[in-house]
């Protein structure tokens, strides 16, 4: 082959390459003015739009995490997110084992029960949602929170754990439960360890949208102690809204944990996404 | 016979360990989910006195909603939700659409841009939001880049406008959900056998005639799931109004949709502060019910019909 189509054929393919540079920038440019204007002051910020800090200095995050207490709601978002993940993957994965496993005659109801949950507009009952937190003493607690997620939540899980787990062979029961094993002991020792791939989607995908949500805490949570992050950040919006320093180290910290977690399991969060949208 | 009775002995163990099993996940989601929900839609037939049912209205409260004063509020929340919609098609799942083509062609940098576009969809709506409008606000490096490069003169006003802020707010959700799209069209153009594309090649079609005319048929499947969550997710669109332009959708209402009105009417934020009308909410909430079950069911007969087998 001649040098000539080669470099014709690069050429051509220059067009896609600057789209795709070009949203690329368009994602990382607003990111990275958070990052760096979390070290400037306000009146820095507005001098020096682009450029790097002159001083990196950490007072925006100390203030927004101590003056602000972000550093409470941080630890409140942390307890119901990882109380949500477990609650969430122990029923769900209990529910699913035999849905998908035993002959009942009524396994196909069930898991459509279940499964109807994972479109419901569940936001549209929030009126008797809260009444009936109200009435279960459940307002302004980290509980309510982490059983109002895991009922959202536990449709998605139990439909992913009950696919997963009907593909295992069915020696695997079998044989353990000729050697004497509970029930009990064969899901959580034996079908569990075996649906791995699944326990990380389920914990993955719940842990983002229980750290993300935003509309629960807001009708729920009136007490500042029991605030979590992003019920945080919509207020600071407003309060603080002169200290812009402040608002963009409390956005970099609130979105730490994700961003961390982003950069570990990319490549199962992609599989997991484009997976979901052949699932039908 | 021992045999028989072993395995009847067995089932009876399994139907009544499948109920112990099953039973905490029931009972979390029935009572935080659908018992609420089917609450939430037999109420909206009742009259209510504050959080109080009181007696049955009928069709009253849905009456109510089509009359002054709601209807101006419910048919600009119906377009807002609507064209919110329509936008996100355009702008989020067809521009998607060019984005996974071009990554689908190419051997090299997939999986780097993938993770780049997908990066904002695992950020909370409301840190998008807050981003967003400072970035966007008066003073901010939005405007400084436009005054800049001469493309705008003076105060950036984009939120505070009734004629662009809806498009703003449909812009900065595209942004943040840019990679669905792009994953899932590259997932799905991945299960397409590449004969079918050598075979189009070699009788001589180009990119464009082979995305439209080759590709694009076989993504119906992919099509209808983006159409489906894009359809539930602008209809229940609430965190980044509430962010950028707060509960009542400013400026003059010209960002209200269908789950802050549904908001302010059950938490206390439409007309005097404090003051709730639980049936109109209800009434509100069944109805976008009724639109979210029955777009959903056509969305996805459309795409059904359209799918082709292979």
């Amino acid at each position: 082959m001649s040098r000539g189509p080669a470099i014709s054929r690069r050429l051509a393919r220059l067009p896609g390459w600057t789209v795709l540079c070009l949203w690329t920038a368009a994602v990382l440019l607003p990111l990275y003015i958070l990052v760096v204007s979390c070290f400037k002051t306000t009146a820095e910020i507005y001098d020096n739009r682009l450029g790097l800090p002159a001083r990196w200095a950490f007072d925006n995050f100390i203030n927004a995490w101590t003056r602000a207490d972000l550093g409470h709601n941080f630890l409140n978002s942390l307890i119901v997110t990882g109380g949500a993940v477990i609650l969430t993957i122990v029923v769900s994965a209990m529910a699913a084992y035999p849905l998908s496993r035993y002959r009942l005659g009524w396994n196909a109801i069930m898991l459509g029960l279940f499964l109807s949950g994972i479109m419901l507009p569940i936001r549209l009952a929030s009126v008797e949602l809260f009444t009936l937190m109200r009435n279960l003493g459940l307002l302004d607690s980290l509980t309510g929170l982490i059983l109002v997620y895991s009922a959202i939540r536990i449709p998605f899980a139990v439909f992913i754990f009950a696919n997963f787990m009907r593909v295992l062979p069915s020696e695997l029961d079998e044989a353990a439960r000729m050697d004497g094993a509970g029930e009990v002991r064969i899901l959580f020792q034996i079908i569990l360890p075996m649906v791995k791939p699944a326990v990380s989607i389920v914990a993955i995908f719940t842990a983002i949208a229980v750290w993300n949500d935003f509309f629960f805490p807001l009708i729920f949570i009136f007490d500042d102690r029991y605030k979590t992050v992003p019920l945080a950040i919509s207020v600071f919006v407003g309060q603080f809204r002169t200290d812009w320093g402040l608002v963009f180290a409390s956005l970099a910290i609130s979105m730490a944990p994700i961003l961390i977690m982003y950069c570990l399991l990319a490549r199962q969060i992609r599989e997991g996404v484009g997976a979901q949208g052949g699932m039908k | 016979m021992a045999t028989h009775r072993r395995t009847s002995s067995l089932k009876r163990t399994q139907q009544r360990m499948a109920v112990l099993f099953i039973l905490p996940a029931l009972a979390v989601y029935a009572l935080f989910v659908l018992y609420p929900l089917a609450m939430s839609l037999w109420g909206s037939f009742f009259l209510w006195k504050g959080l109080r049912m009181t007696e049955f209205a009928g069709l009253s409260n849905f009456a109510r909603l089509f009359v002054f004063p709601s209807d101006a509020r419910l048919y600009g929340a119906l377009w807002h939700n609507t064209a919110w919609f329509f936008g996100i098609m355009v702008f989020q799942n067809g521009i998607g659409l060019l984005f996974a083509w071009l990554l689908f062609l190419r051997d090299r940098g997939a999986a780097f841009f993938q993770s780049v576009f997908f990066f904002p969809a695992v950020l909370s709506p409301v840190i998008v939001g807050a981003l967003w409008r400072l970035l966007l606000a008066p003073g901010g490096v939005v405007e400084w880049a436009l005054n800049g490069i001469g493309l705008h003169q003076g105060s950036l006003t984009v939120l505070g406008s009734s004629h662009t802020a809806l498009g703003v707010l449909i812009a900065v959700d595209a942004w943040n959900w840019m990679g669905l799209p792009v994953l899932i069209y590259t997932a799905g153009l991945r299960q397409i056998s590449s004969q079918i594309f050598e075979a189009a090649r070699l009788d001589g079609a180009g990119n464009a005639r082979m995305l439209f005319s080759v590709a694009l048929p076989l993504l119906m499947p992919a099509l209808g799931t983006l159409t489906t969550l894009s359809f539930i997710n602008t209809f229940n669109q609430f965190d980044i109004v509430y962010v950028m332009q707060g509960v009542q959708g400013n400026p003059s209402y010209s960002t209200d949709t269908l789950v802050t009105y549904f908001y302010r009417l059950a938490f206390g934020a439409e007309g005097a502060v404090g003051i709730t009308d639980i049936g109109l909410a209800l009434a509100l909430g069944t109805l976008l019910f009724l639109i979210l079950s029955v777009g959903t069911l056509l969305v996805l007969r459309f795409f059904d019909r359209r799918t082709v087998e292979l």
